[in-house]
Order: C-alpha cells, then structure tokens, then sequence
C-alpha cells in the first residue's frame, strides 16, 4: 500500500521525475505488480468472505446448531453494553444423547478484542480470544483444556481479508519442539462480483517424519441482490458438499444441503432441507432430511427478557422421538423500554 | 537441534501455561470485564444466577 503513489507518479512519462521513472523500469516486476494492483482495483470486486463462513446463511437457517432434548435453561446477564460484559449460567437435564450439565460462561468485547470463556461441571474449559489488528487482520485463538490426557487442543489462526479475495491459517496443535500438528491454508478470490473461487490445503503431520497433505476446491455464487447463495466445497478423494440458501421475503429464509461421501470404504449421501420464519416475537424452524427426520424448533419470545423454547424431532426411519423444552432468562442493566427498541423488525403481523 | 534439557524446558513450560490458562482464562475474563465496564456492575449481581 504504501508504494502505491510511487506508481501513479511513475505511469504518466513526465520527464519532471527522471529519477523515479528509470527506478521503476529498472524493476520490471515491480512495474507491473503495480500495473496489475491498479487494474484489479479498478474491477472493484467485492470482499468473498471467509471460508469459514462460506455456509453461514445455511448454518443460521438450518436447525443442526439450535436443536436441543430434554430440559433447559439459560440465564443471560448483560453486565454491561459497552464495551459488551456477559456471564451466563446454562443447566441441561434429560437429554437422551448428553448427562445432565451446567456450564457457566463469560465474555467480554471491545472495539477490536473479545474474550470468551466458559466452564462446565467437570472443570473442562473453553477460551476464545480474538484480536483484531487493523479491519482486515484478526488474529483467533481457541483452546480447550481438560484434566484428562490428550483432550486439550489449541488453534491457532490468523484472517487477512483483502479487497477482493480472503487469506486464512490455521495451526491446530502445534508442537514447537518437532513440529508435528494439523495446518490449515485457505484462499477464497473473487472472480467476478458473483463467483468466487477458492483453495484449501489441510497438512497433517502426526509424528515428525509422517505428512501428509490434502487439497479441497471451494465455489461460491452469489446472487447481485445477495438474496440467494449457493456453495460448493469438493475434496478430490470423494466428499461433496453443496449448499443453497434463498431470502425470500423479509421474514422466511430457505436453505437446502447436499452432502457427498464416495469414499471406496463408505458410500452416504444426505440432502437436508430447512426453513427459518422470523415472527414478530417469535423465530421458528423446521427441518426435513433424507435420512427421515423431521424436526422443528420454536422460540418464542413472551417478554423482551424472557423467551421459551420448544423443540422437537421424529425420526421415521428409525421410529424414535425427542422433545425438548427450555426457557431463556435475559437481564440487563438497560430498562425494558431501551430494550424493546433494539428487538427485531417492527410489529406487522 | 534443541539439545534434550532444552527440550525438557519447553515441554514443561508449555504444560505450566496450560494449567495457569485452565485456572486462570474466566478468572482473567471477569476482572477484565468487571474493571473494563460502563458502569460497573456489583459483584454479588455477577456471580449469582438470581439477583
């Protein structure tokens, strides 16, 4: 970037600058990197996004992060607004697939750190820290640490956005002794203002002397309007994963899911359909997937602070059921008429 | 190469971090927050679910 007025002095051929002009020709390469950042900032396409979040309208409609069973019960305090202060208490009981559980969480974030914690009853914690350098750096932290042996982990990560293409690294267990641990490059890149192609390139190495390295294709196509957005994410060994996301009004959003494994050990496909309506005081979605499950999550709002949830699920296939119920306490320092400003879209239902 | 104290070193350096982290990361969250906010809130109000 900051080379950059040395090119607009050197493009015109004024002889007024002999010293810059026959600096920048005697560097060939230099020229013609700044010829290239000045055409491609011309197309002026937009930022693609992370790879991370290539399926996050899908992940937010789709119920796969918002379906519980059994009881529940979280209590949300805002201690404070800004810079944003949070301590949760969450209890589970009778869930068929988890023990009973309580977990306690804190987070704060400013401008550009946030810090995440949380606790369970077994002592096991989970931290986050992000720290954001500039608009385009963020550098993450995540680690998970355990009294057992061999169950904490720690990534480590950076995100570069540039103007039109995304940059990400991650190292996931890194040994600084012999090296050995997961890394993790990605580069998505905009094509056109619609299309977005990208790479990602997984490196395993377990112990020091094995490695082993595997390439995944990403596209992505999204519409002008931004109204509907499809992905696709190939590994060459056999796993496919496509996805579609449409907004069709202000309060629906529907998303389907299409995932591939063709492995020569395992043969699975599964398409997942959902939908997502935001009601006035209400968010409910619903499920279909081709495995016969039909599940659906409501929750419903009674009062800025108090929301309750109920969910549920049949498996056909397999003739099997769960249902959950939950309640959300909120508080805040805020007075409820300030919250209720800040809720959702207006009342029009 | 590092030589094997050294190696000894980091290896035990790495696992004292680990602890202090485990005990200390929510620790360290709510101080940062409980001095960082505006207003500040009263210490009985963070650590019970109900008040």
């Amino acid at each position: 970037m900051a080379s950059a007025p040395v090119s607009v002095e050197a493009d015109p051929p004024s002889i007024s600058s002999p010293s810059l002009h026959s600096a920048s020709s005697s560097f060939p390469l230099a020229n013609w990197y700044h010829r290239f950042s000045s055409w491609r900032k011309t197309l002026d396409l937009p930022n693609p996004g992370t790879v991370e979040n290539l399926q996050k309208e899908v992940k937010l409609t789709s119920l796969n992060n918002y379906f519980f069973d059994g009881g529940r019960a979280d209590i949300n305090k805002t201690l404070s607004a800004s810079p944003l202060f949070q301590v949760t208490h969450s209890f589970a009981l009778g869930s068929q697939s988890a023990p009973p559980s309580y977990n306690f969480g804190a987070v704060f974030g400013s401008n550009n750190v946030f810090l995440q914690g949380s606790i369970d009853h077994e002592g096991n914690v989970n931290g986050r820290f992000n720290q954001g350098w500039s608009a385009s750096n963020v550098s993450k932290i995540q680690a998970q640490l355990s009294e057992q042996k061999g169950h904490s982990m720690v990534q480590l990560e950076h995100d570069y956005m540039g103007q039109d293409y995304s940059l990400n690294v991650k190292a996931m267990n890194p040994s600084p002794l012999d090296l050995t641990g997961i890394y993790i490059g990605s580069y998505l890149q905009s094509l056109t203002k619609n299309i977005a192609l990208g790479v990602e390139t997984v490196l395993q190495k377990p112990t020091p002397d094995v490695s082993e390295s595997t390439t995944s294709y990403i596209a992505k196509f999204t519409s002008s309007d931004k109204n509907w957005i499809a992905t696709a994410h190939v590994q060459p060994s056999g796993i496919f994963q496509t996805t579609y996301w449409q907004k069709l009004s202000e309060k629906l959003e529907v998303a389907a899911d299409l995932q591939m494994v063709a492995l020569p050990q395992r043969r699975d496909a599964i398409a997942t359909l959902s939908a997502k309506w935001d009601l006035r005081m209400s968010t409910f979605r619903a499920q279909l997937d081709s495995k016969g499950k039909i599940s659906a999550v409501l929750e419903s709002r009674f009062a800025p602070t108090f929301a309750f949830l109920v969910s549920g699920e049949i498996d056909h296939f397999q003739n099997a059921a769960k249902v959950g119920v939950g309640v959300m306490v909120e508080s805040s320092p805020l007075t409820p008429e300030e919250m209720g400003l800040t809720q959702g879209p207006p009342p029009q239902l | 190469m590092p030589s094997e104290e050294t190696k000894e070193r980091i290896i035990k350096t790495i696992e004292l971090g680990r602890t202090v982290l485990h005990y200390g990361w929510i620790p360290f969250i709510i101080y940062i927050g409980y001095t960082r906010s505006n207003p500040q809130p009263s210490l009985v109000k963070l650590i019970t679910p109900l008040a």
